[in-house]
């Protein structure tokens, strides 16, 4: 598995480097992207310097971390997405009689990926922590990489559903595309600012607070704001993330096993 | 140049409208068959209405607010934006790129019709289905927030300016997918032009809010003719004095953009038909 893993990277690689003139309009398309959203959180905190007791370098972290979690997910396991395509046009039928197991190999479907994303996110993770003024210690550096994969994985959760639906709906762009949207838009915030419905509903039914908000509370040791959940939440990521795959993987089975039950 | 297209060019039909009222009403029926699409449109809007004056609220509550847009019509001009966004970010031309991608419009111009015409009364007719949407979704969005209702005059500029600015929209749109005549990777493109007209068209954030800098960067380009200008107006920042000048400048970049695109589409549609369709 390991082997068929290094191969499909090396295929990516590959292939990006083939169309070079692409690779690159789709870097600028990246930087573009992140690009006016700080530019957006930086014109409204300039105006009004404080979103309930947050500066732009706090809301900067914020961004940074949301970021670099996405880019992860969107670097190793983006290609979970595609899963409703393969349904639609019949290629998955391929996956379920080859040795291995179908989930992996839906992962690791060769495409043209390449890590721009995940490089831009890098960066600007660095720059935002010494921006926003984190103290680098022992906890940071332990926490910081599992808290990320942590939101990776609460991405990925949330991507499997979405296609492991496709099972019964063809075509479930619509429903993507808007939960894309959200977790864009309300991950951008701190969750104060929103009523205490949504907020309770961004923290353990769609937990993505815990892609950025909870972590960023404790780096930027904003715990005591709200009587909320204690600051050490903020390091439970990992095991939420964990979690919630899990669950996404238990609808997955059940989704595919209808799936070829039925004989298609 | 195959036989049909010069037949076009020198036997020109009498022109009709009809065609073209059929084109849209058949795009507008097209859109209408995916209702689920429908049904998470309107609930995107809503969440975001939501979500932009609870932003709204948490920003102007612990800062020194603004005194040319309070509270009340800063959530106003959010809601209306949104509310405008169900019409201005259909990629109404569409069509015409995946044409170019599939070869299908070398058949189009060979039909007795005005093609460029038909790309707009296509679009329309999408966009006139999403139209139709804006009355549940307002509807809806008075259920989370209040918005200001402002007087006949303004109202009726509003509008008026609304339209120049789905113009100006229209053009842009056009020259963007007129550029697939050259190449076919547009996809990037589009999307980076898609967000920065969102960002300084005023759609999110209203350019007043802009450091002045920025608003000077704003003011120069285009996209603030799209969205700013009607809002602006909606929410009372631009008076009745200034009228004349807004929907003037608005007017002025249909003219320019338009030209833009009809130069754009008319060396792309000689290099299809040089190269034999």
């Amino acid at each position: 598995m390991v082997g068929v893993y290094k191969q499909y990277w090396r295929i990516n690689v590959l292939t990006t480097l083939e169309y070079r003139e692409n690779f690159l309009i789709w870097f600028a398309f990246t930087f573009v992207y992140h690009g006016t959203s700080v530019l957006a959180l930086w014109i409204v905190l300039n105006r009004f310097p404080s979103m309930n007791g947050w500066s732009f370098r706090d809301m900067a972290f914020l961004y940074g971390l949301w970021m670099l979690a996405h880019a992860v997910h969107n670097t190793f396991f983006s290609t979970v997405g595609d899963i409703p395509d393969h349904i639609r046009d019949g290629e998955f039928d391929r996956l379920l009689v080859r040795p291995l197991d179908t989930l992996f190999q839906a992962i690791a479907t060769p495409g043209q990926i390449f890590p721009d994303e995940l490089l831009l996110g890098l960066i600007t993770f660095g720059v935002v922590t010494w921006y926003a003024g984190v103290r680098v210690d022992a906890t940071f550096v332990l926490f910081v990489p599992l808290i990320v994969l942590g939101g990776a994985l609460i991405d990925l959760a949330f991507n499997l559903i979405i296609s492991t639906v496709a099972f019964w709906f063809v075509r479930v762009d619509a429903l993507r595309w808007i939960v894309v949207q959200l977790e864009q838009e309300f991950t951008r915030y701190p969750i104060t600012i929103y009523s205490r419905g949504v907020r309770t509903l961004l923290t353990f039914v769609v937990p993505f607070a815990f892609m950025n908000y909870f972590p960023a509370r404790f780096f930027l040791h904003k715990a005591h704001e709200g009587a909320m959940l204690p600051a050490y939440v903020g390091l439970l990521t990992p095991a939420i993330g964990i979690a919630f795959v899990a669950i996404a993987y238990a609808f997955w089975r059940v989704g595919l096993n209808r799936y070829s039950g039925v004989g298609n | 140049m195959t036989a049909p297209a010069q037949a076009q060019l020198t036997r020109r039909p009498r022109f009709r409208l009809e065609p073209y009222i059929q084109f849209a009403q058949k795009a507008a029926a097209r859109e209408a068959t995916y209702r689920f699409d429908v049904f998470t449109t309107i609930a995107s809007v809503l969440v975001r209405v939501y979500l932009l004056r609870m932003v709204w609220i948490a920003l102007y509550a612990r800062n020194v607010t603004s005194e040319d847009l309070p509270l009340h019509a800063i959530i106003t001009y959010s809601t209306v934006a949104l509310l405008m966004g169900l019409v201005m970010d259909i990629d109404q031309t569409r069509t015409l790129h995946d044409k170019l991608h599939s070869g299908g419009i070398a058949t189009d111009f060979m039909k007795p019709i005005n093609v460029p015409l038909y790309f707009f009364s296509d679009g329309s007719g999408e966009v006139l289905f999403h139209a139709v949407l804006i009355v549940p979704s307002l509807l809806f969005s008075l259920l989370i927030v209040h918005i200001d209702v402002p007087g006949p005059l303004v109202l009726a500029t509003f509008f008026a300016s609304f339209f120049l600015g789905y113009l100006v929209g229209f053009c842009v749109n056009f020259i963007m997918n007129c550029i697939a005549f050259w190449t076919l990777e547009i996809h990037a493109a589009r999307l980076i032009v898609t967000w920065v007209s969102d960002l300084f068209g005023g759609e999110v954030i209203p350019l007043v809010i802009f450091p002045l800098f920025l608003q000077k960067v704003a003011f120069v380009l285009p996209f603030a003719a799209m969205f700013s200008t009607p809002l602006l107006i909606y929410v009372g920042v631009i008076k009745p004095e200034r009228y004349a000048q807004a929907l003037g400048s608005q007017a002025f970049w249909v003219i320019v953009l338009g030209l833009v695109a009809t130069l754009m589409w008319r060396a792309g549609a000689k290099r299809v038909v040089v190269q034999g369709g």
